[in-house]
């Protein structure tokens, strides 16, 4: 116990000791520090906003626990900037140390898992996303499948959109075919946006019209029929409720 | 004891008795039918009933036991209502449809060149809500929204690339907008997210 207390004291104090600074400009919502050391936020990458570790916003055992993670995830190479934010977020939520920590690790892996699959040198925006990704259940095959789609530009649009239309209950296999078939269109973002917005909007109609949504949606962009902007599902005629 | 005692009406006169007797006494002379003539009667009665062909009354055919197995069928078809899934499946939309028109809960993203703008109408009244994301690290405080008419407001300047966010109403409720793409609850919370234009595709 007595050493339980030394570490949270440590911990208070190393925190207070390093000029972690966590304002954020309330009127352009911006951090106002940065700190590439801190955040880990890889030069030149200027897709993820720069994030900063604040220990105060989390209880000393939780911030001492954070901050041993941190360490031990930048000797790895990972990105500690989708890190801190899930940290960020569990405790914006008030939600458990434990949680934070349990949170925080699974994403760490998962980005250890995208980065193995998608190389060494993508961009910390494509790493988030493809943990977020992993993390609601695309598998490995999916993640390679929408790299080699495009295998030189972003995939954070693909990746986001599969995740979502994925957890909207569209199989796997049938939503990383629409995705890669879209992004391997030339400027096929605003595509995959109408997409999601096809499959969102049709979901919550009812079991299966998900991935009718998606069906329609398909054919239309692939075969050039309809615009993206115009997607199918929008002329289909709403179900009548029955006569009581 | 004789049958005079245990009969549980009145005694009969001399004439019934007298009746009665010579009737016991004839009953007594006839001889006992033979086991197999029984037998040969009740198959014969069987086979008849069985092959009897339909007879009409009044020019109404009598029933037989298809008309009645017809019937069973109708009323249990009539009663079951095996179509009544596709009507219930029509009726479940029907109210999730009528659930969110009633919930009216939308919110738009407008990227614009120098700011990304949030739109966010709720269903309800509330006092106050805030945008809170990986923008302004997850502050409750940082990025209240306006309202006006009923909608909330936020101009929020972004860096290219992808950002999370949610909204907090009256700093307790967290909410995301239905329809605007989502990451997975990963143990807080759904959650929305953006991509804002500016990376190369």
């Amino acid at each position: 116990m007595l050493s339980v207390t030394m570490l949270a004291l440590a911990g208070q104090l190393l925190g207070a000791a390093m000029p972690l600074a966590s304002g954020t400009d309330v009127e352009h919502g911006r951090p106002s520090a940065t700190s590439a050391e801190q955040s880990g936020d890889q030069s030149g990458d200027q897709a993820q906003p720069p994030v900063t570790f604040d220990p105060t916003r989390f209880d000393s055992l939780t911030a001492l626990s954070l901050r041993s993670f941190l360490d031990s995830a930048a000797e790895q190479g990972l990105p500690l900037g989708p890190l801190i934010n899930r940290a960020l977020e569990g405790a914006a939520r008030r939600v458990s140390g434990a949680r934070i920590m349990q949170v925080v690790r699974a994403h760490a892996a998962a980005m250890a898992e995208a980065r193995a699959i998608l190389g060494p040198t993508t961009p910390v925006a494509d790493l988030d996303a493809a943990a977020t990704a992993l993390r609601a259940g695309v598998d490995e095959k999916a993640l390679s499948a929408i790299r080699t789609s495009r295998p030189a530009g972003s995939v954070v649009i693909p990746l986001m959109v599969l995740t979502d239309i994925v957890q909207r209950g569209v199989p796997i296999i049938a939503a990383r075919d629409a995705v890669t078939t879209i992004a391997r269109m030339p400027s096929s973002d605003d595509a995959l946006k109408g997409l999601q917005a096809a499959v969102a909007k049709n979901s919550v109609r009812g079991p299966g019209m998900a991935v009718d949504a998606l069906n329609r949606y398909l054919r239309g962009t692939v075969s050039g029929g309809n615009p993206p902007s115009a997607p199918a599902t929008t002329d289909r005629k709403p179900i009548r409720p029955p006569s009581p | 004891m004789t049958d005079r005692d245990v009969l549980p009406f009145p005694a009969p006169d001399q004439d019934d008795a007298d009746i009665a007797a010579r009737i016991a006494a004839l009953y007594e002379r006839t001889p006992a039918t033979e086991a197999r003539q029984a037998d040969r009667c009740a198959r014969a009665v069987l086979a008849q009933s069985m092959h009897q062909s339909s007879r009409s009354a009044l020019g109404v055919s009598r029933t037989r036991w298809w008309w009645g197995a017809a019937a069973a069928a109708v009323l249990i078809t009539a009663t079951t209502r095996p179509w009544r899934g596709v009507v219930s499946t029509q009726e479940a939309d029907s109210a999730v449809g009528r659930a969110i028109a009633a919930a009216t809960l939308s919110g738009t993203v407008t990227p614009s060149d120098s700011a990304v703008r949030f739109d966010l109408t709720l269903p309800t009244s509330a006092s106050a809500v805030a945008i809170v994301g990986d923008f302004n690290g997850w502050d409750q405080n940082a990025t209240p929204m306006a309202s006006r008419d009923g909608t909330w407001s936020a101009n929020i300047p972004l860096t290219p690339g992808r950002h999370v966010y949610a909204f907090v109403v009256d700093g307790k409720r967290w909410i995301v907008d239905p329809l605007a793409p989502q990451v997975p609850d990963d143990g807080y919370g759904p959650a929305n997210a953006v991509v804002i234009d500016g990376g190369p595709q």
